[in-house]
């Protein structure tokens, strides 16, 4: 065991491993405004593709200086950010909750502080900001369950067959994808039309939808029409088992997840592995064409809601 | 059939993880639902045709489906059997897996390396995190639990650092480093074959050899250990490196079946291996336990869940089931010496 | 290195005077409280047979004996730490239960333990009042009045520290004051002080005397458990003197000396006739010059080939501390040791077992042993590497070594692959021996080789220790029997507060004199 270190060493170690990390972040421009985004986790690829289209879209202005905080996934710490945020009176706050309760409070301290505020993807329950910018999972749902039953109608001439639905974890963006879809599916149900055979949670990881797979196909002995994945990374691993056991199986079969990022659903329905995937909009581009608007023209006043239109990618 | 209940009842937590796997399979297989359709399956020297009515469950398909599925956590278990040996735990193995993956993806679609380098690199990858975990442990003498909590943060974030927070996608088409290297390590039995291979030799090293007999020792009690000149710190390098490298192999395989690298691979991985070994009744004291127990655990863990699935269990009532299952498999383990040999009617053991 | 400090040592230890002067005799008093018949067995072990003894109030009254005497077990019994297996105790003529510590609180009896039962992370008032924590109606603590609970007791024995200060953080001298406040707070008419003295530094005991002859003028009866003849002197107005398990006597403190009492701990009906023949060589193996250590203070003596030195001394005299310096548990501050011609100093006991130095622990269940592992894997464990080809072990030479072995140790187990645990304590005994014998060391260190081993086994051992000194090892020995030092060793070395104070040939010397060494009050280098 080394000697304890002195009280002071500790201290000045401290201070200065902070200060150095800190230091790695700052940047001395003189923009003319200043934007400040309050992420809720950096470390997902989704959300990763928000910043990166982000820095992309203001880095065309030199008038802007962004600033991007990471929440990694804490509340406490998310709210820490807003506050942190506030005092540096930025022309705009944009905000991507981690939850839609535990940043109210900050939220409406900045728009008691006079600064202009954007809700950005999931809405809060205080809805403390000056316009909610996202997008509706039960309508990528619904448009997902029409994809099912059209695609089934070329397949058998009419809306039939079996169904597997892999869902995520239970949050609410996993109900509304279901619900979404179900809507449309369920008359079809209902006349004994579309039977769902199987249905396993898989967390919206690869790696368990594969399990979660691999036991439904041996349990419904390959015999199914649709795969419906509530996210694209769970419907590869679907059709990566699928191919795993029969190449022509894995051709027929109807395969469809959602989100749609470039790096992920887009790649994989290019190669032809998934049939649909749904895009879940980044948000990005409309916040910034709002935000600059609120920013440079103090007469506009943005709406309360933009629900962004998914956008189907379809291949095969 | 004396001698064998006897060496039974002398490693009595076996026999009992061994009992509980047995059951365990004779309901599944009760429980399975039939084929719906005859199918023929191949043995490799015959053809068989099963039934209607067959238990899914017991067919060679499902159950060689079980063992891939399950592989990447059987090869953690290995290294964390002798880990837990030592009375220590690792809980970075996960975030080792998901640092192994990245790096073999990024090697495999950034460069023109063939792809066995990249599954060098990442087994490496592994390697050194291990070591570093080892040389903390023994050198600060820090409680493991610490140690690993903090490069099980620390390791996670550097693997995303390195893939940016994206998916790393393995280039799959023919003819590519990508493509030999999914069509080779993702095939099942290389899969299934790089996890009994390990566990034949990791079997071996704790059982036969001068390393395994001082891994038990030294968990059983460091002190005297010490004082009978073992090398223990050496050795806690030694057991938590090995550890790291087989996470790397656990990582290089994911990368393999999910052809990619994405950050949810590995998160909590460590739960379930964790779970595998002490289900094979190895303590958390230390000194106590056994490759063979772990495998047997994992046999227990993945049966389980391949009968609920193909039964179509909702998870909620899965994750109840399955801890019910936990602690009868470890409650199993408690039954008291003498009860035991007289339940398997051969007599007291001789002291 | 000649003994110079031995020759200054061996004139006779005198008496000091003592520290308080007696009050009026105390046992013209009703007794406080009155134990007969007391017995005490653990499984198939007597710790006490039959004792009477009675303690008056305003009194001090050493239990005095031998390590293994029955004089710990005595004191905890009456404070109900340990139950009593047989016997009547009367408090103030009434007939009472003592089964555990809160009815022996109850009465007013309390102890303060060797290994003080404090709570390091808690304050000194909350460690005073931690049977007694509600000062209120409320069900809350209300810190200010246990404070002021806490300061009344510790006005009492004039300690003067903060009642918010960690226990933890306080010195151990201050800490066993604590345990004393502790107890006078619960209004202890007798309190029981077991080897209180053995941690603490002169000045700490000087203070801690001051309190008890305070105490003691107080009324309340202070039972002394120790074998230390100066503090039984400076302190004690009666001593009890017991003797494996049995009463021998009381005596008035002003009215006998330290040699009757040496008498009645030994007691005359010991065998020492029996002697293992001698093999010691001229040969020097080991030779040990001014040792110092964390625990050795100052420590010479020699070890031949073919030679067994025994260490006597009291518990915290330092002998397995040698041990310990030799193996390279503890670091050598100052001094010279010589192993064959060579100067050595090991930062590891795997290098003195390279160097051939073999360490048998005191305690073979926490140092020794792995508990739930198989007897051969115990005995083969040193050596493995040495049967191992390329690490792989040779199970066939493993199994004869150990058999071969195990004969020598005359080791009884149902096989070989039963876990040491379930062996008996003198076969656990026999395995960690055997695994040094295979180890084929030349210097033997052996911490107790007997301690709690049954009679036969005893036997055994010193047959053991025999063929290694018949075969040229050099042996060192410690022990707390004395009999059984003569009877084994070539020479005893007598310990004392971490030095060597006395290099005894056994055929020159005698349990008297050894005693008398090692209980004499600290040694003032000549």
């Amino acid at each position: 065991m080394p000697a304890r270190l002195s009280a002071f060493t500790m201290i000045a170690l401290t201070t200065l491993s902070t200060l150095l990390l800190a230091g790695c972040g700052g940047s001395g421009s003189d923009a003319k405004y200043l934007v400040i985004f309050c992420q809720a986790n950096n470390a997902e690829p989704y959300r990763a593709a928000q910043n990166e289209r982000f820095e992309e879209l203001f880095g065309e202005r030199d008038d802007v200086k962004l600033v991007i905080y990471d929440a990694a996934k804490n509340g406490t710490k998310q709210v820490e950010q807003i506050e942190q945020a506030i005092k540096q009176q930025p022309d705009l706050l944009i905000v991507a909750p981690l939850n839609n309760a535990t940043p109210n409070k900050p939220m409406e301290k900045a728009q008691e502080a006079g600064i202009k505020v954007i809700c950005l993807e999931r809405n809060t329950t205080g809805k403390h900001y000056d316009t909610f910018i996202g997008c509706d999972n039960k309508a990528i749902g619904r448009m997902a369950g029409e994809f099912i039953v059209k695609a089934l109608t070329e397949k058998h001439g009419e809306p039939k067959g079996k169904l597997i639905e892999l869902k995520g974890s239970e949050i609410q963006a996993m109900n509304d994808r279901h619900d979404g879809a179900f809507e449309v599916l369920q008359p079809h149900i209902d006349a004994g039309k579309i039977e769902v055979v199987h249905t396993a949670t898989a967390n919206w990881a690869k790696t368990e939808a594969r399990a979660k797979m691999t036991e439904a196909y041996n349990a419904t002995e390959g015999d199914f029409d649709v795969i419906y994945a509530h996210n694209d990374p769970m419907a590869h691993g679907a059709y990566l088992v699928i191919k795993g056991k029969n190449e022509q199986a894995a051709k027929d079969a109807i395969i469809v997840g959602i989100d749609g990022l470039a790096e992920e659903g887009v790649k994989w329905v290019e190669a032809g592995d998934l049939d649909a995937t749904f895009e879940y909009p980044l948000c990005v581009d409309k916040a910034v064409e709002i935000g600059m608007k609120m920013i440079e023209d103090p007469d506009f006043k943005p709406e309360a809601t933009y629900i962004l239109d998914s956008r189907p990618i379809t291949g095969k | 059939m004396n001698k064998l209940l006897q060496v039974l009842a002398q490693r009595r937590d076996l026999t009992l993880t061994l009992i509980v796997l047995v059951a365990l399979f004779i309901t599944a297989v009760i429980i399975s639902p039939g084929q719906r359709f005859p199918k023929e399956e191949s043995l490799g020297f015959m053809t068989v045709t099963l039934p209607k009515g067959w238990p899914i469950f017991l067919t060679l398909e499902n159950l060689t489906d079980i063992l891939r599925t399950n592989a990447i956590i059987g090869v953690m278990a290995l290294g964390m059997t002798l880990v837990i040996l030592t009375a220590g735990i690792d809980l970075s193995v996960g975030s080792i897996l998901l640092l192994a993956s990245v790096v073999t993806g990024l090697v495999i679609r950034d460069t023109n390396a063939p792809w066995i380098a990249a599954v060098a690199l990442g087994i490496f990858a592994g390697t050194v995190v291990g070591a570093l975990n080892g040389a903390l442990i023994a050198k600060l003498k820090v409680q493991p639990f610490i140690i690993t909590l903090a490069t099980m943060i620390g390791i996670r974030g550097l693997a995303k650092m390195f893939s940016n927070n994206k998916t790393v996608l393995l280039p799959n088409e023919e003819g590519t480093q990508g493509y030999a290297f999914i069509e080779i390590v993702a095939s099942k039995w290389v899969t299934i074959g790089s996890f009994v291979v390990l566990a034949a030799v990791f079997a071996l090293l704790l059982w036969g050899t001068v390393f395994g007999r001082y891994v038990r020792a030294l968990g059983d009690n460091a002190k005297a250990a010490d004082y009978a000149g073992l090398p223990t710190q050496r050795m806690l390098v030694a057991v938590y490196t090995l550890t790291g490298m087989l996470a790397g192999v656990a990582g290089v395989l994911s990368c393999a079946l999910d052809e990619n690298a994405d950050s949810t691979q590995g998160v909590a991985a460590e739960l379930d291996v964790i779970a595998v070994v002490v289900i094979g009744g190895t303590s958390l004291a230390g000194g106590r336990g056994s490759i063979l127990g772990s495998v047997l655990g994992l046999l227990i863990i993945m049966i389980l869940k391949n009968i609920l699935g193909l039964n179509n269990i909702g998870s909620n009532e899965q994750q109840v089931i399955m801890a019910g299952v936990i602690i009868l498999a470890v409650a199993a383990q408690m039954i008291q010496g003498s009860s035991l040999p007289a339940w398997l009617r051969i007599g007291p053991l001789k002291n | 290195m000649p003994h110079r400090f031995f020759q200054a040592q061996s004139t006779h230890v005198t008496q000091s005077p003592p520290d308080t002067q007696p009050g009026p005799d105390p046992t013209t008093q009703d007794p406080l409280l009155r134990a007969s018949g007391i017995c005490k067995r653990y499984g198939g072990v007597v710790a006490l047979d039959h004792v009477d003894v009675t303690f008056f109030p305003g009194e001090v009254h050493a239990l005095m004996g031998e390590n293994g005497a029955g004089k710990s077990t005595l004191g905890k019994l009456i404070a109900g730490a340990v139950p009593a297996t047989a016997g009547d105790i009367e408090v103030e003529g009434q007939l009472v239960r003592i089964a555990n510590p809160t009815d022996a609180q109850r009465l007013g009896i309390t102890i303060i333990f060797q290994e003080l039962d404090l709570f390091p992370n808690l304050s000194v008032a909350e460690n005073i009042a931690i049977r007694n924590l509600r000062f209120g109606e409320s069900g809350l603590v209300r810190y200010k009045r246990m404070d002021e609970f806490a300061l009344k007791a510790l006005g009492r024995i004039g300690l003067d520290i903060s009642p918010r200060t960690l226990v933890g953080d306080l010195p151990v001298a201050h800490q066993q004051m604590v345990a004393i406040a502790r107890a006078l707070s619960m209004d202890a008419r007798l309190i029981v002080f077991d080897e209180s003295t053995s941690a603490l530094t002169d000045d700490a005991v000087d203070r801690l005397f001051e309190v008890i002859g305070q105490l003691r003028d107080e009324g309340v009866a202070c039972v002394f458990v120790t074998h230390k003849m100066d503090e039984v002197f400076r302190l004690a107005d009666r001593v009890t003197v017991l003797r494996d398990g049995r009463y021998v006597g009381t005596k008035r403190a002003a009215e006998t000396d330290m040699a009757e009492l040496v008498r009645m701990m030994i007691g005359h009906d010991v065998d020492t006739s029996k002697h293992s023949p001698s093999h010691a060589t001229e040969q020097p193996m080991l030779r040990i010059a001014g040792l110092q250590t964390p625990a050795l203070k100052d420590v010479s003596f020699d070890v031949h080939r073919g030679e067994v030195v025994g260490l006597a001394g009291l518990v915290g005299a330092g002998r397995g501390e040698i041990g310990r310096a030799l193996f390279g548990l503890d670091p050598i501050t100052g001094g010279s040791v010589e192993l064959a011609g060579r100067q050595i100093g090991f930062g590891s006991p795997r290098q003195a077992m390279r160097a051939g130095v073999a360490l048998l622990p005191r305690d073979r269940k926490t140092e020794g042993l792995m508990m739930q592992m198989s007897v051969r894997e115990n005995t083969s464990l040193a050596v493995l590497p040495r049967i191992s080809p390329a690490g792989w072990i040779g199970r066939g030479e493993e199994a004869s070594r150990c058999d071969a072995v195990g004969q020598t140790t005359r080791l009884k187990a149902a096989s070989p692959h039963i876990a040491v645990s379930s062996l008996s304590g003198g076969n656990q005994q026999k395995t960690l021996l055997g695994r040094w014998l295979l180890t084929d060391a030349d210097l033997f260190f052996l911490d107790d080789p007997t301690r709690g081993v049954d009679i036969g086994a005893k036997e055994d051992i010193y047959k053991i220790i025999e063929e290694l000194a018949q075969r040229g090892k050099a042996i060192i020995m410690v022990s707390s029997e004395l009999p059984e030092l003569i009877r084994c060793c070539d020479r005893i070395i007598v310990m004392n507060e971490g030095r060597s104070v006395a290099d005894l040939k056994r055929s020159e010397t005698n349990q008297e004199e050894i005693l008398t060494y090692a209980t004499a009050g600290p040694v003032v280098s000549a």
